[in-house]
């Protein structure tokens, strides 16, 4: 789908409520996120060995039941997986070598999880705020106010959020929390990027990582694509892709630059803001109704005409 | 016009089709029930990537879509004025109301935590869709129900029970209903506009809930025009909704259609649906190239249906005068838009939902469809019940009966103004409070949303958080154990919380890179034949680490200066927040290391799992044990515990020679394929058997078996005894002084000391069997043996074990489960293939084992038994000096004696050996040898092998001619008489003996593979060789380096004829007369 800012701004601009628009210029230049001092993690798929000790560290940080197959089995890659609300990340292999200068290598490894956007839509749609973002930028859920309406895994763009459906009384919306602990208030602290064995995980500040990424970039050209996924994506995101394959080769998805989350808020906060739409087509309406009950006090006949008024009232 | 009143209908409310409405409600929430009791996932056909189904698109979308004829019928009557359609009002917001409880109902069984419903009004989250139209959906139903509240309470009014005792409790209620109804009445035309503002806001919400998914949402829907569409389409089906259900009420209770009021009605229906579709049209017109029909077919046809007769069919019908003047043709255009408008909210909620990654679409389950089918009929049975008991429908009145509004007309003029006023004002400070009160959040959520873009957008760097490690740390790893491997680092295990460090075989990764130096330590080379490559200073000043901007070597000058650095200098710890661009010591050693294994050919046997290189680590058993308080393990129960996770473990043991003292035996001539053959059918010198010694036999095997049932019986399994880590844990130690808890908790892998509490002490005391065996090899010195002492390495690590089968071949138990060797580790080229010597050292090893130059000498420091003599035992001797520490003389056993720092008896051995099983014949006059290595000179498979051979006198059958075995105790070592003991001896092994016993020479080697000698201690060309037999000597008698030890001088110069060639059947010095190939194939001559 092509969506981008211009377009949908028109459409703001044209029909909807009179400052969305407004906001929406002003947020979306907030987007980028470069000097953020959100942490993050760098993804570099060239690095990735498909060991899928960031799926055991992961398991145990975070106390998920044991897999029915077992962490060093490599035969889970026969199919693409997502995450769940039992592993909160997978690593997926997609034929193919991971950069052009790795040939020897067959296949290319990519793990997955919440990215921890930077303006992230789960947090923008969660009725209660049970999921909310950190300083540090680690997106975190507080399953004692959630209400499980799973409005979350509609509004996240990756599909990541999963929901505990055999759970009888206490379902869950479970997703990758960057090991910040929503109880004891820790800041992010990966257990997979410590694990792995390659430092194909590099955990640290957002800015920092965008950085080195780049320079990865500059430095070997032939191997990198020239572009760092998540950079821009949706606002930006707090994981950072890099690849030597085109991203969306590696089960990254084609994402527009603005966060979706921007085009709802700036609907909601065009009509609500101040409460002044809904007074003022109560206002109106009120009005409306007293006129019309005057009018119909003093001539107490049915208006055969009255049809064709509320037309001309509603084009109004 | 004006004789229409609403009124109750005479009808009764149980008919069969009631009755099947109650079956399908009783269905329907019988599935509810099954979702309560079982959770979603029982129920729905929900997963991850499609998290909301048709109780969101139909129950919660779709309904409120449809309750919308409750505010389009309320403003066209009430505020536009056109009072006119009076009647249409009520059956109206009885519609809508229904429809709101049907929302609330739906989403009460579709949200997982239902008992949380009532978080959002203590939590207010402004920014979200789903907020706003939770809380607007309450206001309303709020609204709504006053807005019911005037009929429902003239019904009420009216309502004469025949009961005496609920007529008293009417007549009581009398005055509040009147009260309550007068107030209904003076606040009901601000409830009105309240309910259409609430209306039109959360009506377009329900559209905005889906702009935050704009690449899930087909494009064919997907606009941001959305909340608008939403909010025209609810205005336009709103009216044809209630002429619907209007037509079907009437049909149903009979009435005559009321035609001609509908139709007037109706007028205003197509300019509504052309407000709404001019919308449509000119939103896909404007985005038609986003727009790809092909891409879904499904959701195309979808469309179209929804396009074409959702809203251009009726709109052509309802332009018709003949259409509005119809019934029929009134209800089946207002079908067409009641359909229409459902399936567009179906078509945004599922049909145009386009999850990534979704294997399967989604198609709603049985229970899906049944609870919705149920709530439906529910809905329709709360109508039927409504307009039957109270005044709803409006019919002509019959003449004389005053209509109950104009009753309680009365009511309304008997309130005081004042009254009247206060009743508005709390009516309008209440809805006034709400929308200022819900505007306030919003303004507030704005506040927040923009605080974070402002966040994101303008914060200083600043430095990140540390990854906390302190989780990953294991509770109890020994400092000192691991400072003795090779690739180990303090930085490595603060993370690592999965396997132990690498012992890093340096030789054969030297070998097989081509002694590529530079492949591994920091001297890039330019290609592979460039073994020296370029200056560490040249490689690190490229790397510059841009974060900060300097190069390394900017501070580190000394990294120029030294050739070699420890990696752990510059590497640190993973994931360093200051300086991101470097490589921490994990991922350097991890590169440096599987770039490397990925790129080898199979041939190589590069491993490229975790586990090849490491050994996994076993956790903490204590949070796993779970013992509970107050309670001590015993040895009954603690193999229960370790059970209880690794039965799997304990049937594999049952099946193992540690367990059954039997198993294969391949190596035994004559005996290859047998499985019988264990310590049951053997004799050796020392004890010469433990099957008839219950206190030896328990000490020795890995459990407590005593009874026949004990051998199939898991739990007399001692786990403990390999497993033990806190070397607090003896196989012979009283029950009591065993911490049991402590042990159990704190299992590891087995260590030198587990395998050592049996084989260091095999043959009755410490030492006495194995000449290269001894408790020093618990914590040896390099010297005693290099692979313990200096490198750490446990048994295990070259007895590989599968299942609990250990590999490895001993010549005192028969029975083989896996071969082991050197080449493992160490290659086909251990000693380097690139210079001259080393490939003359190399070529030795077809005929000579590994062990014979690199275990120069046995029980190096440790003293092992030599010979015993049985037929001197039951004396009281004291005459026999000690040697070695150890005692000349041992009542029990004999003479004995003992040697320290022997040198091995060398002989031929091709992996067979002969072995004499109880029950074979021997020759009493002549030394019985219980198992001779087989092989010689012309076998192609033999080596040479380092043995120690031990010597005994033992007692034997003279009748039957053969070995026998001995009860020792409370037998033989009670009174000495060796007939008895035999006797009962021979019994436990099911033989029986002669009566008349002797005494006869037993030889039993012992083959020699531990105290490997650190390389400087094996042994040299000379010890051998004669030195002038040496032939590169021969000629190179002045060329530098001969003169080197390993050539001219001999490592051991006490022993100078350590090798009888003879003997092993060369004719002489085979530097000399040739190797035994040259011989034995006649391919070549002897150099001379």
């Amino acid at each position: 789908m092509l969506l981008n800012r211009r377009n949908f701004l028109g459409w703001g601009l044209g029909t909807l409520a009179v400052s969305a628009p407004r906001l929406l210029g002003q947020e979306a230049t907030a987007s980028n996120g470069d000097e953020a001092q959100h942490v993050g993690c760098l993804v570099d798929t060239t690095l990735c060995i498909g060991c899928r000790k960031c799926e055991e560290a992961c398991n145990r940080r975070n106390k998920l039941p044991h897999p029915d197959i077992a962490f060093t089995e490599q035969t889970v890659f026969r199919q693409e997986r997502r995450p769940s609300a039992k592993a909160f990340t997978v690593v997926n292999e997609y034929t193919g070598a991971p950069s052009p200068d790795q040939e020897w290598m067959k296949e290319t490894y990519a793990k997955v999880q919440c990215l921890h956007c930077l303006i992230p839509s789960c947090v923008s749609a969660c009725i209660v705020g049970a999921l909310t973002k950190t300083k540090d930028g680690a997106v975190v859920y507080n399953p004692d106010v959630c209400l499980g309406c799973r409005y979350c895994m509609v509004a996240c763009p990756f599909q990541i959020p999963a929901y505990e459906y055999d759970v009888v009384l206490t379902p869950r919306v479970r997703k990758c929390e960057f090991c910040a602990n929503f109880v004891k208030g820790t800041g992010a602290d990966p257990a997979c990027a410590a694990a792995c064995p390659t430092e194909a995980l590099v955990f640290g500040q957002r800015s920092s990582l965008l950085t080195l990424a780049k320079d990865r970039i500059n430095r070997r050209p032939d191997r990198y694509v020239a572009h760092v996924y998540g950079e821009h994506e949706v606002g930006g995101t707090a994981w950072l892709y890099l690849t030597g394959r085109p991203a969306t080769e590696v089960g990254l998805l084609a994402m527009p630059t603005f966060s979706p989350a921007h085009s709802t808020e700036a609907i909601q906060h065009g009509i609500f803001r101040y409460g002044i739409i809904p007074f003022a087509v109560y206002g109106a309406l009120g009005g409306l109704m007293w006129y019309n009950h005057r009018r119909t006090q003093q001539s107490c006949k049915p208006d055969s005409e009255s049809g064709q008024q509320v037309q001309e009232a509603r084009h109004e | 016009m004006n004789k229409l009143q609403p009124q109750c209908t005479q009808k009764p409310f149980f008919t069969p089709g009631t009755t099947m409405l109650m079956v399908l409600a009783a269905i329907g929430f019988s599935f509810g029930l099954a979702r309560i009791l079982n959770g979603l996932g029982a129920v729905t056909n929900l997963d991850n990537f499609y998290p909301w189904g048709i109780w969101i698109a139909i129950d919660v979308a779709s309904g409120v879509a449809l309750a919308a004829g409750g505010f389009t019928t309320a403003a066209y009557i009430e505020i536009f004025g056109c009072h006119q359609f009076k009647p249409l009002l009520r059956p109206a917001i009885l519609t809508a109301w229904l429809g709101y409880f049907m929302v609330a109902v739906g989403l009460t069984f579709d949200v997982g935590r239902y008992w949380n419903m009532w978080q959002p009004i203590i939590n207010w989250q402004g920014n979200s869709v789903l907020f706003e139209v939770a809380m607007c959906v309450m206001a309303y139903l709020t609204v709504l129900t006053v807005e019911m509240a005037p009929p429902v309470l003239e019904g009420v009014k009216t309502w004469t029970p025949k009961r005496p005792a609920l007529a008293s409790v009417m007549r009581r209620a009398e005055k509040p209903i009147v009260f309550a109804y007068a107030w209904v009445k003076i606040v009901l035309p601000l409830f009105i506009v309240a309910g259409v503002v609430l209306s039109c806001m959360h009506q377009s919400s329900l559209g905005t809930l889906m702009v935050i998914a704009p690449t899930k949402l087909s494009p064919l829907w997907y606009t941001p025009l959305l909340p608008a569409l939403f909010l025209l389409s609810a205005m336009m089906v709103g009216l044809p909704m209630v002429i619907m259900e209007s037509l079907i009420a009437g049909k149903s209770f009979g009435h005559e259609p009321e035609t001609e009021l509908l139709g007037d009605f109706a007028k205003v229906i197509p300019w509504l649906i052309s407000i709404y579709a001019l919308c449509k049209f000119g939103d896909i017109a404007m985005r038609w190239e986003e727009i790809s029909f092909a891409a879904h077919p499904d959701a195309t046809v979808a469309w179209a249906i929804e396009i074409v007769l959702g809203l251009i069919a009726p709109f052509i019908l309802f332009s018709l005068k003949s259409v509005r003047q119809s019934a029929g043709w009134l209800l089946t255009a207002s079908l067409l838009v009641v359909l229409g408008v459902a399936l567009n909210r179906i078509n945004v909620y599922i049909i145009g939902y386009y999850p990534p990654f979704a294997g399967k679409r989604y198609f709603p389950a049985l229970g899906e469809i049944a609870l919705t089918v149920g709530l439906i009929a529910t809905l329709m049975l709360i109508y039927r019940f409504f307009v039957t008991f109270f005044p709803i429908i409006a019919s002509e009145v019959h003449a004389g009966t005053m209509s109950a509004e104009a009753q309680h007309a009365a009511h309304h003029d008997a309130v005081q103004p004042f009254w009247a006023w206060f009743f508005r004002g709390t009516a309008v400070v209440f809805l006034l409070g709400f929308v200022a009160l819900y505007s306030l959040v919003h303004t507030e959520a704005i506040a927040v949303s923009l605080k974070a873009s402002h966040e994101v957008q303008t914060a200083k760097i600043s430095k990140g958080p540390k990854i906390e490690t302190a989780a990953f740390k294991h509770a109890d790893r020994p400092d000192a154990y691991r400072n003795l491997y090779v690739l180990n680092s303090p930085l490595l295990n603060k993370t690592n919380d999965y396997y132990e460090p690498v012992r890093f075989t340096h030789r054969t990764h030297d070998v097989n890179s081509g002694s590529t130096c530079s492949l591994c330590h920091h001297r890039q080379g330019s290609n592979m034949n460039d073994r020296v490559g370029d200056d560490i200073y040249k490689m690190h000043a490229e790397i510059d680490v841009r974060i900060s901007g300097t190069p390394c070597i900017a501070c580190h000058k000394d990294l120029t200066e030294k050739q070699f650095q420890k990696c752990s200098q510059c590497h640190l710890s993973s994931n360093e927040s200051d300086f991101p661009a470097r490589i921490g010591l994990k991922g350097a050693y991890h590169r440096q290391c599987i770039a490397c294994h990925q790129n080898q050919p199979k041939t190589a046997h590069a491993p490229t799992d975790c586990v090849s290189c490491h050994h996994p680590l076993v956790p903490d058993h204590k949070p796993l044990l779970k013992i509970e308080a107050n309670t001590q393990l015993s040895r009954q129960t603690v193999t229960g515990k370790c059970l209880g996770c690794h039965e799997e473990t304990g049937h594999d043991i049952l099946k193992t020679a540690h367990w059954n003292w039997q198993g294969r035996t391949p190596t035994i001539s004559g005996q290859e394929h047998s499985t019988h053959i264990g310590l049951r059918n053997i004799i050796d010198n020392y004890d010469i058997s433990l099957i008839p010694n219950p206190r030896l036999r328990d000490f020795f095997h890995i459990g407590d078996v005593r009874l026949a049932s004990d051998w199939k019986d898991l739990t007399k399994i001692d786990c403990l005894v390999c497993h033990d880590t806190t070397a607090t844990y003896r196989r012979d130690a009283s029950e009591e002084t065993i911490a049991w808890n402590n042990v159990a908790e704190k299992v590891g892998r087995p260590s030198r000391a587990n395998c050592g509490s049996c084989h260091f002490y095999s043959g009755g005391g410490a030492g006495i069997k194995h000449g290269d065996l001894s408790p020093l090899l618990v914590n040896p010195d390099p010297d005693v043996d290099f692979h313990m002492g200096k490198v750490d390495m446990r048994c295990q690590d070259c007895h590989i074990t599968s299942k609990h089968q250990i590999a490895g071949l001993s010549f005192n138990a028969p029975v083989v489960e896996g071969r082991i060797g050197c080449g493992v580790c160490h290659g086909e080229h251990p000693h380097g293939i690139t210079g001259i010597l080393s490939r003359h050292i190399d070529n030795h090893v077809k005929t000579v084992a590994c062990e014979t130059c690199h275990i120069p000498q046995f029980a190096r420091k440790y003293p092992t038994q030599l010979s015993v003599d049985f037929s001197t035992a039951g004396q009281d001797r004291t005459d026999i000096p000690q040697q070695f520490g150890k005692p000349g003389y041992d009542k029990r056993y004999g003479e004995q004696t003992w040697g320290q720092n022997i040198v091995p008896l060398y002989r031929w051995f091709e992996g067979s050996r002969q072995n004499y099983l109880l029950g074979d014949k021997i020759a009493p006059d002549k030394t019985v040898v219980l198992n001779e290595p087989i092989g010689d000179k012309h076998n192609p498979k033999a080596q040479i092998y380092p043995f120690k051979v031990h010597r005994a006198v033992q007692p034997y059958d003279v009748e039957q001619k053969m070995l026998v075995a001995v009860k020792f105790e409370d037998c033989l070592w009670r009174d000495f008489d060796w007939n008895k003991a035999i006797a009962e001896g021979m019994k436990e092994m099911g033989r029986t003996f002669s009566g008349k016993h002797g005494f006869v020479k037993t030889e039993m080697y012992t083959s020699i593979h531990h105290e490997i000698a650190p390389a400087r201690q094996s042994l040299g060309c000379a010890d051998c060789h004669t030195p002038e037999n040496i032939a590169c000597t021969r000629c190179h008698t002045n060329a530098a380096g001969m003169n080197q030890p390993e050539h001219t001088q001999r490592v051991y110069p006490a022993f100078p004829n350590r090798f009888d060639f003879k003997a092993l059947g060369y004719e002489g010095d085979p530097a000399v007369t040739g190797g035994r190939f040259y011989m034995f194939f006649k391919k070549g001559r002897p150099p001379k």
